[in-house]
Order: C-alpha cells, then sequence, then structure tokens
C-alpha cells in the first residue's frame, strides 16, 4: 500500500503529457511519468520512489507503435516485454527481456520502464546499445531524435519534463550473430548476477553488461580488448577485466570475486558462440 | 476399506480452488481499525528516545502503543517485550504499533515517528555468542522467569542446553579405528506461507477479549493470555478460519499480543494487524539458524561406535520455541542409526538476529544436514558405498534412540526397507557420480530420516460428532486447516469406523475455542494421530448411543448390533435394522412416546507414557513413534561453472498406512521442495551491523514454477499401533532430508565437501577455491 496521496493522468498525445508534467511541476507535485508502474508501485510503497502526480503515457499512440518502417524497427515505449517477446522482430531483444523478472511481471513491465528504471539492471537497453539504437525524446519543445549512445550513459539522461517515446533499431542488425546470457545466483527466475549481451557485426564482436557494475553499459575500450586477435583468448579477456569502468558489484547476489570468475567463463562462452571454440 | 487410502478430495478444495476461501484478513467490518507497526533499523541498539509528535498531527489516529517493561513473554523463559522496551534485540523488531482508521492513516503516522538510538555491539552468529566476552543479548537471563525444564546460563547468551550422554565415550572412541570430524553452518531463513499473518482483536463490553488469528495454536493464545496478562481463560476466545500456509510459523503468538495491546489502548474497538510481506519476513519469527560440529568414529567395516555433537541453534534474540528446538534437536541428534555411545550439546543460543520459531520438520532438517553429510564424509574415509554404511548402522526395533529410549516393532517403520526401495528406485548401482559430457556430470546423494514429536506430554485433543436429522454427521475438532487436509481425513477416519459415504460427513473447518474441542496446536505431524484417536473414541461414543436406543426398539441387547451403511442392524440378521436418520434425534414411537435426544459422539485423546528429558543424560521417551524413511537427489552438475540443476528427488517413507493416497504424495512432494528450496537457495543475508539486506521477495527468492525436479515417491507401511489404523505422522518428514541429500549429491558432483547452506554455485565455488572445507 502506498500511503501518499497522488494524482492520476493520462493524457492521449505528447504534447498534451509534456504539458501537463510542466503544469504538475510549477504546483509543486514532482510529478512522474508512468508507464507500466511495476517499479513505482513496488518502490512507493516503501518510500522510495514519492510523487504527487503521475503521467500515464500508455494513452499516447505514438508509445504503442511496433512496426516495421523500411529497414527500420520503431518500438513505443509502452510496448510490455511480453509483447516484444511474442511479436519478436528483434531476436537479440527478445531473448534479453525474456529473462527479466517472471511472466507476470513482464506482462505490465514495458520497454520505457525497463530502460528508465531505478533498478539498475536495465536489461533491455543492451541489445539497444549494442545496435546503435536511435531514440526519440519528448520534451516540452518538440520531439527529438538521438543515438542512444548520446544520452545513455548508465541511465537515460532526461531533463526535467522528457520521456522516451520510441526506439528505433535498424533491422540490418537483426540478421547477426548474436548472444545473450544471464548469470544469476541461483537457477531460472531473479535478478541477474551478471547479463551479457553480444552480437558480431562483420568480425567485430560488441558486447554489454548489466550486473556487472551498479550501471548497465556498452565499453570501447573493453570492445578493443576483446576482438583484440593478436593474442590469446586468455590474456583477451583478463584485458577486459581491466578495462571495467567501474567497481564491481558486491551484494547479496554475489561477492565480487565471484561475479569476476562468472564473467570470465561467460565471456569464454560469448567467444565460443560467435568465434568457435577453435578459434582460440 | 471404505475410504481410507483413497485419494479424496478435501472438504475445503472447492473453497479454496474458486478463491472464495475466507483467511483471517478477509474479514472486514467499516469500524474495525487498523495497526500498523514500527520496527527497529538497528540489530542491537539502546532505545534514547521515541518522539511521536508528528505522528500525532495525522488525522485519524487513535492510538500510538509504545513498549513496557511488563510483561515479558516467551513460551519457556518470558525474555521477550510484545514490543521492544528500553532496547531493540534485531533488526525488524516491533518498537510501537500505531491505531488509525484506516491502513493508509495508520501506515502515514507510522513512518513519521522519530526513534533515537544508541547503536550496540552486535552478536552475528551462534559461534559469536559463545566466546567469552561477546556482548550479551540479555543482560537480565538470570532474573527471567522460566519453565521448570529450560536450562539459560546466566551471563552467557546459552538461554537453553540439553545434554545426551548415551554409553561411555572413551570405549566408544577406544573400538572405533577412523573417526571424521566436521562443522556445519547455515543462517536463520523464512517459511515464506503465501498467507502472511494477521489478526484482529477486540474487547467485547462483557470483558471478553476476541481474537480472529491466522494462527496454528488458537488454544495457545488463550492460556498464554492468561498467563502472560492473567486474564480468565473462558474471557478469551481465539476464531481461526483456514491459514494459508504456516510450516511452524504460526506457532508463534506475537501478533496476537500486540494486538491486544492496541484494542485495549482504544478502548476494547476491533484492531487488524495484518503484516507486510517485509515483516512478516523479519518481525515476526523465522526458520532458525545454525552451528553444528560432529565428530564421528567407526570400525573399518562401517560400524558407529562413537558420535561427539555439538549444536549452536542461532535462536536470534529471543528464545521463544528455540529452546523447544533445541531440546528437539537433541532428541534425535544423530540420524536414524544405533550407535551405542553418544554424547550431544544442543544448545539454544542468543543472537541479534530475527528470533526462531518452529519451522516444518522442528530441527531435523537442520540436524540432518549436518549428520548425514558426515556420514557420507565418513563413507568416503572408510572407502564403503554411503548407502551401505547407512544400511549397516540403521536403527532397528530392539535398540536404543539418543534418549535411550527402547524401539519395538509398532513405535519405528523399518528402515532397511526405506533403502532396499531407495537404492532400487534410484537405480543406485549404476554409480554415484557419472560423467555425461567435458563440463556435465550426474551425480546422487542419499540422506535417511527419521523423526518423532517433541510435543507437551499433556498435550490433548478432542473431537465432537455432532449428528444431523438426516443421519449425516459434522467433525468438530480445533485442528486448525493449515493447508494438510487433516480435517479431511479426520472425514475419512469416521467413513471407514462408521462404514458410511464420505459425502455423508461434514468438517466444521474454523475453529472458535469458544466451542470447539480443544486441540493442543496444529504442530509436529500430529493431527491424524491426536485427532484421529480421539474422533475414532468420539465415533465409538455415537455408535454405543446409537446401538442404546436401537436396541429399545428392535427389543435387543446393545451387543448383538452394528453400525454400518446408514443403518444400526442386528449381526446375525442384518435384515432387522433401524436407519440412523431415524434414532440419531432419537425415536418416537407410534404413540408418540419418545426416546434419546441429538446423538452427540465425545471424544478425547493424549499420549502415552511421555516422559520429560533427564538434564544430565537426556533420558526419556519424548515422542510416541518414528517415522523412518531413506531419501536422494540425483543433479546435472556443471564442472566448469558449478552451476546445476536438480533432476530428481526421491523419498521413500514408512508411513504406517496410507490413509489418502494423493493428500500423502501431495505432503511429501510440497515439503521435499521446500527442503530444496532452503537448501539450495534460501538464506537471509546479514551485514556486519547484524541487518538483514534481502527482506524481501525481490532478492529472497524461493523456488519458483519450472525449477522443480520429478519428484518420485513411494510409501512403506509398518503399522504404528497406537495410530490410527496403523499412521504415522507425514507432513514433515518429506523436508527433512534434502537439505543433507542435496549436499551429498553436490559433494559428489564438485568432488569437495560442502558443508554449508545454502549450496549455491558461489558456495561450491567458494569452497573450490579454498581447497575445500576442513
Amino acid at each position: 500500500m502506498i500511503s501518499y496521496d497522488f494524482e492520476y493522468h493520462k493524457p492521449t498525445s505528447i504534447s498534451e503529457a509534456t504539458h501537463l508534467y510542466q503544469s504538475l511541476q510549477s504546483q509543486g507535485k514532482k510529478p512522474m511519468y508512468y508507464c507500466g508502474g511495476t517499479e513505482i508501485l513496488t518502490l512507493g510503497r516503501v518510500n522510495r520512489i514519492v510523487t504527487g502526480a503521475i503521467i500515464d503515457i500508455k494513452g499516447i499512440l505514438d508509445c504503442n507503435v511496433l512496426k516495421l518502417e523500411e529497414n527500420l524497427l520503431i518500438m513505443g515505449v509502452a510496448n510490455t516485454l511480453t509483447k516484444l517477446n511474442e511479436t519478436n522482430y528483434f531476436p537479440l531483444l527478445s531473448k534479453t527481456i525474456i529473462e527479466i523478472a517472471d511472466h507476470t511481471a513482464r506482462n505490465k513491465i514495458t520497454l520505457g520502464g525497463n530502460i528508465c528504471a531505478n533498478i539498475f539492471y536495465r536489461e533491455a537497453v543492451l541489445p539497444l546499445l549494442l545496435t546503435d539504437s536511435q531514440v526519440v525524446i519528448a520534451s516540452p519543445n518538440g520531439v527529438k531524435v538521438s543515438f542512444i549512445h548520446e544520452v545513455f550513459h548508465q541511465t537515460l539522461n532526461l531533463n526535467d519534463g522528457e520521456f522516451l517515446v520510441q526506439v528505433k533499431t535498424d533491422n540490418s542488425y537483426f540478421k547477426m550473430p548474436y548472444v545473450s546470457v544471464k548469470r544469476r545466483r541461483q537457477w531460472d527466475i531473479g535478478y541477474p548476477l551478471i547479463t551479457v549481451a553480444a552480437i558480431k557485426n562483420d568480425n567485430e564482436i560488441r558486447v554489454a553488461f548489466s550486473g556487472l557494475c551498479s550501471f548497465p553499459f556498452r565499453s570501447q575500450q573493453i570492445e578493443q580488448s576483446l576482438n583484440n586477435r593478436q593474442i590469446s583468448r586468455q590474456s583477451r579477456i583478463d584485458q577486459v577485466i581491466n578495462d571495467i569502468p567501474a567497481p564491481i558489484l558486491d551484494d547479496v547476489h554475489g561477492s565480487a570475486e565471484y561475479r569476476l570468475f562468472v564473467l570470465k567463463y561467460t565471456l569464454n562462452n560469448v567467444l565460443d558462440a560467435l568465434e568457435g571454440e577453435r578459434h582460440a | 476399506m471404505m475410504s481410507i487410502g483413497k485419494s479424496i478430495y478435501r472438504k475445503e478444495a472447492l473453497e479454496k480452488v474458486t478463491g472464495t476461501a475466507k483467511y483471517a484478513g478477509d474479514f472486514s467490518k467499516a469500524e474495525v481499525l487498523h495497526g500498523r507497526l514500527v520496527v527497529s533499523s538497528y540489530a542491537h541498539a539502546k532505545i534514547k528516545s521515541i518522539d511521536t509528535t508528528a505522528a500525532w498531527t495525522v488525522q485519524g489516529i487513535r492510538a500510538i502503543v509504545l513498549g513496557q517493561s511488563f510483561p515479558l513473554t516467551g513460551e519457556e523463559i518470558k525474555d521477550r517485550p510484545p514490543l521492544a522496551f528500553d532496547k531493540v534485540r534485531y533488526y525488524g523488531e516491533p518498537v510501537a504499533v500505531v491505531v488509525a482508521d484506516n491502513e493508509t492513516i495508520a501506515k502515514r503516522a507510522a513512518e513519521l515517528i522519530q526513534i533515537t538510538y544508541e547503536a550496540l555491539p552486535v552478536v552475528n552468529s551462534p559461534r559469536e555468542a559463545i566466546t567469552s566476552g561477546a556482548p550479551l543479548v540479555h543482560e537480565n537471563l538470570i532474573f527471567y522467569e522460566k519453565i521448570q525444564h529450560v536450562y539459560p546460563e546466566p551471563n552467557t547468551n546459552i538461554a537453553d542446553r540439553t545434554k545426551i550422554r548415551k554409553g561411555d565415550m572413551v570405549k566408544g572412541w577406544s573400538e572405533s579405528e577412523v573417526s571424521v570430524e566436521a562443522s556445519f553452518s547455515f543462517s536463520p531463513s523464512d517459511h515464506t506461507a503465501m498467507e502472511t499473518r494477521c489478526v484482529t482483536a477486540e474487547i467485547n463490553r462483557d470483558g471478553k477479549l476476541v481474537f480472529s488469528s491466522a494462527t496454528q495454536s488458537p488454544y495457545m493464545i488463550k492460556k498464554l493470555m492468561n498467563d502472560y496478562f492473567g486474564l480468565e481463560p473462558g474471557k478469551v476466545v481465539v476464531r481461526t478460519p483456514v491459514v494459508g500456509g504456516g510450516y511452524g510459523g504460526k506457532v508463534a503468538v506475537q501478533l496476537e499480543l500486540i494486538a491486544y495491546m492496541a484494542t485495549q489502548a482504544v478502548g476494547g474497538r476491533t484492531v487488524k494487524i495484518m503484516n507486510t510481506r517485509e515483516e512478516d519476513m523479519i518481525s515476526s519469527p523465522v526458520h532458525i539458524g545454525l552451528d553444528a560440529t560432529i565428530k564421528l568414529g567407526c570400525t573399518k567395516d562401517g560400524r558407529l561406535k562413537a558420535a561427539e555433537i555439538l549444536y549452536l541453534f542461532d535462536s536470534g534474540a529471543y528464545s521463544d520455541k528455540g529452546a523447544t528446538i533445541g531440546r528437539a534437536a537433541a532428541v534425535t541428534c544423530t540420524g536414524p542409526y544405533f550407535i551405542e555411545n553418544i554424547t550431544c550439546d544442543s544448545l539454544c543460543v542468543y543472537t541479534n538476529h530475527p528470533y526462531a520459531t518452529a519451522f516444518r520438520g522442528f530441527s531435523h532438517s537442520e540436524v540432518l544436514f549436518a549428520f548425514e553429510r558426515t556420514m557420507d564424509m565418513l563413507a568416503k574415509k572408510i572407502d564403503i558405498d554411503p548407502m551401505q554404511l547407512r544400511e549397516i548402522n540403521a536403527i532397528l526395533p530392539g535398540q536404543t534412540t539418543p534418549t535411550q529410549m527402547l524401539l519395538n516393532n509398532s513405535t519405528v517403520g523399518s528402515l532397511p526397507d526405506c533403502i532396499q526401495r531407495l537404492k532400487q528406485l534410484m537405480n543406485w548401482n549404476e554409480g554415484q557420480r557419472i560423467q555425461v559430457s567435458d563440463h556435465l556430470v550426474r551425480a546422487k546423494g542419499i540422506s535417511c530420516i527419521w523423526k518423532t514429536s517433541t510435543i507437551d506430554t499433556e498435550a490433548s485433543s478432542g473431537v465432537n460428532l455432532l449428528f444431523n436429522i438426516d443421519g449425516t454427521v459434522n467433525i468438530i475438532s480445533g485442528i486448525v486447516e493449515i493447508g494438510t487436509g487433516t480435517k479431511t481425513i479426520l472425514a475419512q477416519l469416521l467413513a471407514e469406523k462408521m462404514k458410511m459415504d464420505i459425502h455423508q460427513i461434514h468438517v466444521k473447518m474454523d475453529v472458535d475455542t469458544e466451542t470447539t474441542p480443544e486441540h493442543w496446536k496444529t504442530v509436529a505431524s500430529r493431527g491424524t494421530l491426536l485427532a484421529g484417536r480421539a474422533l475414532l473414541k468420539a465415533a465409538d461414543d455415537a455408535m454405543s448411543q446409537l446401538k442404546d436406543i436401537a436396541s429399545r426398539v428392535l427389543i435387543c441387547s446393545p451387543d448383538d448390533l452394528e453400525v454400518g451403511y446408514g443403518k444400526v442392524f442386528v449381526k446375525d440378521e442384518p435384515t432387522t435394522y433401524l436407519y440412523i436418520k431415524d434414532i440419531c434425534y432419537g425415536y418416537k414411537y407410534p404413540n408418540g412416546y419418545s426416546i434419546g435426544g441429538q446423538v452427540i459422539g465425545t471424544g478425547n485423546y493424549m499420549l502415552r507414557h511421555l516422559t520429560h528429558l533427564d538434564h544430565e543424560t537426556g533420558v526419556g521417551k519424548p515422542g510416541p513413534e518414528w517415522t523412518v524413511g531413506a531419501q536422494g537427489v540425483e543433479v546435472e552438475f556443471n564442472t566448469q561453472d558449478y552451476t546445476y540443476k536438480i533432476i530428481k528427488a526421491y523419498s521413500v517413507i514408512d508411513i504406517g498406512k496410507v490413509l489418502n493416497q494423493k493428500a500423502a504424495l501431495g505432503q511429501v512432494m510440497g515439503a521435499m521442495s521446500m527442503g530444496l528450496s532452503f537448501a539450495g537457495r534460501e538464506t537471509y543475508v546479514f551485514d556486519d551491523e547484524g541487518r538483514v539486506l534481502n527482506p524481501r521477495l525481490r532478492t529472497y527468492v524461493p523456488m519458483r514454477y519450472g525449477e522443480h525436479p520429478q519428484y518420485m515417491i513411494h510409501f512403506n507401511e509398518t503399522t504404528h499401533v497406537d495410530g490410527p489404523y496403523g499412521a504415522r505422522g507425514i507432513g514433515e518428514h518429506g523436508l527433512i532430508g534434502m537439505p543433507a541429500a542435496l549436499a551429498n549429491s553436490l559433494s559428489v558432483a564438485a568432488e569437495v565437501d560442502l558443508n554449508q547452506l545454502p549450496l549455491t554455485p558461489e558456495l561450491i565455488w567458494k569452497t573450490k577455491e579454498s581447497g575445500g572445507t576442513k
């Protein structure tokens, strides 16, 4: 149960949503955009998210789009993980999101909600980082399109009043070899110890991580090390470990040392899958 | 057999599967006030001040109740204020309860209460707790009131010590050619019942205190309200509807005490307190943790000669059921083996962890994990098949238990038969460890089990049978329907006894202590024995009343009559009969004369010849009989990354008599899955300050759908003479060998001794990295 009062708004257009945000903001209501709601509700009941008004963007048509337009897959942020998985336009995305939470939760969790989540795994972003996807962001001044790398650093850096409307991905990536591996503390359900997603573009492997540090990331440095075929596979992996951009997580799911162990063999699995075992 | 052994649907099945069954939290009325707990954010701290000013500004607040120095509560040692007073002793401990017009207001106000603490050093494990110089969780242990048979050690953190001294250890060790010693540990965890604990309390105008509670022990609440607050037993009424899972967690009496204080504070108005999941996990009592050291000696050919055992139970901040659990552990301190020479110290130890209560199996899964792991280590050391080591030492009629109780053909089932059957089911002869591919092995592990109950020696159960005018019967029993289906079993026993159709029998599911005959507590796999025997006695009573009336009408001796098939008939001439429906409310002669009245059968049952344990030696008879069994687990283990899947889990249990095939399978299967979940992943994670880092289902994840192995279950039937139709207890036994069997299978798979729980890939990795445990 949430003990604070908050307003609920459900606009039907982008401009209505952004204007609502501005006006609620000026009333001091600390509004939040709301999509699937799983996080706002569950963190709201323990006061880790406190808001005076939520703006549900599921009523906006642009947020519900899911279609292939020429060579671009356009995914509205209000699409649930279940729907994205079932339509399966983007196999790597499907593979990654099918491992998030459980089926009942995935019926509610949306693409936008996962990318913009407080809980820092945000695994849906990994395939988008690997495929240089574009993000459509609404602001009070209109809609802008950027490459995800310009705005996603650890988290999607939105200015006050902005919200994510759509993600666009070039479908030429969908044919590339890929892997997505989620390792948990135990068995098949739960948060990741580490999630690694990777694709092979020509001969270059791209790789992105969640659960390793306190944010999901893709790193140029790491990819350079991983693709440096001048040295042994073991050395490449060691190099990758040196390149990890922040402290390795150490929490109830696993210690930092254990995550490192898991990372090493998982990278080996990734290389096996994308380079073939004998390549090493 | 009319009914015994048949897979009769539970009497409450339709209600449950259609979602219409009403649980304690489902009852509400407009005028109910809501209580919300304020809980401690420290594991051990002095309460410097509690500021309620801001909370009182919230509209709709009726009362804020804080802890008091009196009364102290606890079933064996009175060491616990219902709300913390002066200091807090665990993270999540209730410090105050806010009573308000609705849940939202109560929560809002509770969030505004400001408590200032001064942190105290924390006792974070039982081994730490017993070191000299450890901070004391209870400085005043010496002054606490207690029952006679508990032995706290003042100025230490030891709340109780049970000693087992059997045989001659010097002789035992001198006859031992080989020995092993190992230490084991695991932290407290949770029961995770679907229904969180919930209670409402009100005081009527006539001074009657009425509870509605999700509890396994409604009658104990009545008794304890008298003990703690001096209330007249007749003025305390506890109502308990069906309960959404207990697993021992709802044995403890905790929220009721707080609810009583809350209703008192608002002039007796109804106050409802329902735990959030987080509160249910750590504020209410938990599944106990354990540190153990076991030393076992045997001859070269595998005959056990000596066992030296230390159990340190992590009872947490209070001793409530911890002392009883420690005692039960001593009673069954070894596995189900005959060992002539045993010394065991089983301690209930205070720490700054959430306090413990019963957990399905009541110390047995915990103790067997340690003991059965040691058995495997011993088997390895003398290079003997672990199955064979268990066969050699399996306990038999004519032998004695650790408390020197002499067993006979009735008081213990046949363990050798269970082991034989398990061996076949598991295809044991193919080998314990089979390489499947480069990085994959299949491995098998086993554990033998036994359990008796250690309930109060004067625990009793009563049953009333009320006849309806159509000759059908209502069963009234104080058993709480906690999901085990025991009340349906009672109906089956009656159907069998009176040779009647099960559909002619109605069972009252709810318990109301004012009108329902007492059943001590719905615990310890004792429902069927206690209430079953009471029911059979009540049936005898009812049948003799029926025969008495029939004998007058049929003009014969009652001895010539038999009851069955809805009739009372002459044994020798079954065509001479009366319908039960025509006599169960008396009999009316043609001229209007009438005799008899409504037939009401009553019966009760109390276990025979149980004793307390001798404090110096542990000698005594704590329980009526032992259910034994053999269990196994087969895993597929990846030797590269240490992940594994549980492929199959096996149970062969001697349950005396199968009363309801599917119900028995369901009990065993459910218990096995709980055991595997506990062993494979469930634990609280504590930080250095004793705070629980995962008191929510986001991060504390029980086994989920799709993660289950294939369950293979087989029952043996060695009659327990005292049991109804020969049945033995079965509610807990499926659980108790699972942790050991899983640990044994993984120890074989990973080729390293795994002596901690839960058995996560990280634990296996860490053990491998450190070169194995010692």
